[in-house]
């Protein structure tokens, strides 16, 4: 192995391209979720209206559709599109290594996407056009095909916490990889989260429809909001469940990390959404813009944030599947798939001779250019987890470094913990030692001028600084 | 180091789960709904504009801009959605070339996420606000709605042909030997090419009011002058919008490097002769000729298209020995039956099932009740669904089941 198939390095000073995928994550979550959760009440709803002969609760259904074809038809596909954007760059081997496992599957999804954004558009503006037993099989359709693009997304999405066997590893096979040992305990938090989700964006669309009769309200407030319980019971339930699925440097990162800055906000996201919804259903006229809006951000926010940034964790050192690091760097044998572990060769011939998108003046180190190679490695090895600049929000080197200056101290970090793989939410990195060195004199260097109020020295900070 | 040896380390390790062809077939054929949709979309927001600020009462202009805001609303759903599937057919056959030029331009990769949100909440406010005597400072949504999408084709232009030149990329990354990783700059635009597609727009745009001229033929509340006047701009736009497409495509054609030969190649030139085909042909029998056919044609013109965009693809990597008849291939049936099961059943009968009651419900005034087949395609469409629900967890707790218990 003479190279290895790195990409050029995209860097986002200071928050990182985690924090990117993480905002678009985010937002993609809560409007997706909603989305498919609200397809289950217009079915619910629907097949109400139609037994009971209520045809008003359409109303509902067309003012509630109406506001999912911007909220969750606009923003939720196009930052569909935007997570893949953002892992594409933070992380394209991983990408890589998913798309390549899971193109058909993600095909397939991509089937129910079209047909779902078609059938959004059908259920909302054939309300009234069409007889009411075509617009309840609709309704019921997309519904269905609304879930199944969850049941697809959620294989690939717990395969990148890991694939639970040794299964896949040894056959290479999509089968062992997409129903993993995560999935099924994935998807029925996925499940729950997605009926409340609905249910309170649901009670949001019924507190802007003061002018629609009383009963109306009250009806589907009652409707949806038992509903809405139930899916938060089975959430809960299956988030416990989840925690039995993980893998062990998941358990360390969320016992050691995770837990003590998360947990309060859960259990206050988890009471607060208990408290509304039975709220809402005792006294569903109540529930006016001014609670449920406020309410809404609450429970999108402090509950979604912490949920997905404690996934993205969790899954530290890897990207995918157990056998890619954050890094990029392939940590294992595949041999189902005849993919090669990477870290040997890289400790045997270093980083700086190996990568392909490396400038020919930096391949070898001298005492010139040491920092600015440095700075460079320190961005392949670190930089998709680590923020470079000391004082950084994402978790930045210098400060876990304590502001140490000591070179020395950093090697010996790099040298044992690092090279030997002993912090179980790090990637193992053995670098020959003058590309430790480098790293140490560019980490070192940046405390020293932190100590002395400076900022980043020209040679080291290198085109970033210079083209900010 | 030599660009073609990188090229080739830079695949997924992994392979591909069947024969490359295969995607690129798929690559090809997606891309045309895609771009289709991305035309129209440009074509009729761009109509609805200009009929915004040109209405007047007692004409068309204004019944004209608020159908085309609708159209272009639904226009930009189905192309973001129908995007999703060349990209990432791309990715499996052409994965260096893709996330290179991606990560070479980071920023604007991100900034495409949310200037399209932004575009498509403008054009929302737009589409809101566009009704009888609306005020013409509403137009400004329009208009930055508008002008976003084409700065977002100017990205994934960009993207593309950023693709196409790997020789170049350690000079974009690494100027003077300094690297930068900020992923700030769209590293090479070619205008012709860029210019050239989004020109189809307004023969697209053309067509598709032939087309939408048809559609409404029997709705008593449109009125024949209207249908007609409609006919008329979607003959006239077409016929000037191929010729100036035909004239931008003769500058590309003559933009590719002379080492590639691509100048000399028929089917760059079969597309030009099609352009010309098609203006000839509208021009004669444009008010005649049923308005669903042209749309057809247009998309045998878009065909052509795709596999010269991919000729051109394959003849720029010619020189780096890339070849995606090469990539290692570890097939795996199962998935590729999941896809194409699918996309036959639920496509087929899902997808059939919401298009033929949107189709035939668009052509009543009032209720529409549905037919015998309709009713029973909607039944079967419930049904598709339960049995590939079904069958995706009973496959799945067999498999989940056997790996669990080999722990």
């Amino acid at each position: 192995m003479d190279i290895i198939g790195f990409y050029p390095t995209f860097y986002m000073p200071w928050i990182g391209s985690a924090w990117v995928m993480g905002i678009i994550g985010v937002i993609h979550v809560v409007a997706s979720h909603t989305s498919v959760g609200a397809s289950f009440l217009f079915a619910l709803l629907a097949t109400k209206a139609y037994r009971e002969n209520k045809p008003e609760l359409m109303d509902f259904i067309k003012r509630y559709g109406k506001f999912l074809l911007v909220f969750s038809y606009i923003i939720g596909s196009v930052t569909g599109v935007g997570i893949w954007y953002a892992i594409t760059i933070a992380s394209p081997r991983g990408t890589a290594g998913l798309i390549h496992s899971f193109v058909w599957v993600w095909a397939a999804e991509w089937v129910y996407f079209t047909v779902e954004v078609i059938g959004v558009y059908a259920l909302v503006y054939l309300i009234g056009k069409v007889d009411r037993l075509t617009h309840l099989k609709l309704t019921w359709a997309f519904a269905l095909a609304s879930w199944a693009t969850m049941l697809l997304i959620v294989g690939i999405i717990s395969f990148m916490m890991w694939p639970g066997s040794d299964a896949w590893y040894q056959t290479g096979s999509t089968n062992d990889a997409f129903y993993n040992i995560n999935f099924f305990a994935h998807l029925g938090v996925r499940t729950g989260s997605m009926l409340v989700m609905a249910a309170i964006v649901g009670l949001m669309v019924v507190a802007g429809m003061k002018d629609k009769p009383e009963a109306l309200r009250k009806s589907v407030v009652r409707t949806i909001t038992p509903m809405g319980l139930i899916g938060g019971a089975i959430a809960v339930i299956m988030f416990f469940y989840y925690l039995q699925t993980l893998p062990h440097n998941a358990l360390v990162m969320l016992d050691a990390h995770l837990l003590p800055r998360y947990s309060w906000g859960m259990i206050a996201v988890v009471t607060v959404t208990a408290i509304y919804l039975v709220f809402a259903w005792w006294r569903p006229l109540w529930v006016t813009t001014w609670v449920a809006v406020p309410l809404f951000l609450f429970i999108a926010i402090v509950g979604v944030w912490p949920e997905e940034r404690m996934r993205e964790s969790m899954r530290k050192p890897y990207v995918a599947g157990q056998y890619i690091y954050g890094n990029q760097v392939i940590s294992r044998d595949v041999p189902g798939k005849g993919i090669q572990g990477e870290v040997d060769v890289i400790a045997e011939k270093g980083l700086l001779k190996l990568h392909p998108f490396i400038p020919e003046r930096l391949r070898t180190i001298t005492p010139e250019n040491q920092i600015e190679v440095g700075r460079i490695l320190t961005k392949i090895s670190c930089a998709n987890c680590h923020a470079l600049e000391p004082g950084a929000p994402l978790r930045n080197i210098p400060d876990k470094f304590y502001g140490s200056t000591d070179k020395d101290l950093i090697s010996a970090f790099i040298n044992g913990p690092l090279k030997h793989g002993s912090i179980t939410y790090m990637p193992r990195i053995d670098l020959p030692p003058e590309e430790v060195e480098a790293i140490a004199a560019f980490l070192a260097e940046a405390n020293v001028r932190r100590a002395a109020g400076l900022p980043p020295s020209t040679v080291s900070a290198n085109a970033d600084a210079q083209q900010e | 180091m030599d660009v073609g040896t990188v090229l080739h380390v830079m695949r997924d390790p992994a392979g591909i789960p069947s024969h490359p062809v295969v995607f690129q077939v798929l690559m090809i054929v997606t891309w045309i709904f895609h771009i289709a949709f991305v035309l129209m979309t440009l074509g009729t927001a761009a109509l609805a504009i200009a009929a915004f600020y040109k209405r007047a009462p007692g004409t068309y202009w204004e019944q004209l801009s608020m159908a085309m805001t609708k159209s272009a609303k639904v226009g930009v759903s189905l192309l973001i959605v129908l995007g999703v599937a060349p990209l990432l057919f791309t990715q499996v056959i052409y994965d260096p070339q893709w996330y290179t030029a991606s990560v070479l331009s980071a920023r604007w990769l991100i900034a495409f996420i949310f200037t399209l949100i932004i575009g498509y909440c403008s054009w929302f406010v737009f589409y809101y606000s566009n009704h009888e005597g609306a005020k013409k400072r509403l137009g400004i949504f329009a208009l930055i709605g508008l002008g976003l999408f084409l700065l977002d084709g100017l990205i994934m232009h960009v993207l593309a042909y950023q693709s196409l030149l790997p020789d170049q990329w350690m000079n974009w990354y690494a100027p003077e030997g300094v690297l930068d990783t900020r992923g700030a700059k769209l590293h090479a635009i070619q205008w012709p090419r860029y210019l050239f597609i989004i020109s189809l727009s307004l023969p697209a745009l053309g067509l598709y009011l032939l087309a939408y001229a048809d559609y409404f033929r029997n709705r008593p509340d449109r009125a024949p002058e209207y249908l007609r006047f409609v006919r008329r701009l979607g003959q006239q736009l077409a016929v000037w919008g191929l010729v100036i497409s035909f004239v931008l495509l003769l500058i590309w054609q003559f933009a590719h490097p002379t080492s590639t030969k691509l100048a000399e190649h028929p089917v760059g030139w079969l597309i030009g002769a099609s352009l010309l085909a098609l203006a000839w042909w509208i021009r004669r029998r444009g008010m005649l000729v049923h308005g669903y056919l042209p749309v057809l044609a247009g998309l045998g013109v878009l065909s052509i298209l795709a596999i010269w965009r991919e000729l051109i693809r394959i003849r720029y990597m010619l020189p780096f020995g890339y070849d995606i008849t090469d990539y290692t291939v570890h097939a795996d049936w199962p998935s590729m039956f999941l896809f194409f099961s699918t996309f036959i059943g639920v496509g087929g009968l899902v997808g059939g099932f919401f298009l033929i009651t949107i189709y035939k419900a668009g052509q009543v005034e009032g209720l529409y009740t549905a037919d015998r087949k309709v009713a029973r395609l909607g039944t079967a469409a419930v049904a598709v669904l339960g049995v590939w629900i079904t069958i995706f967890f009973a496959y799945g707790i067999t498999i989940w089941m056997r790996n669990a218990f080999t722990l």
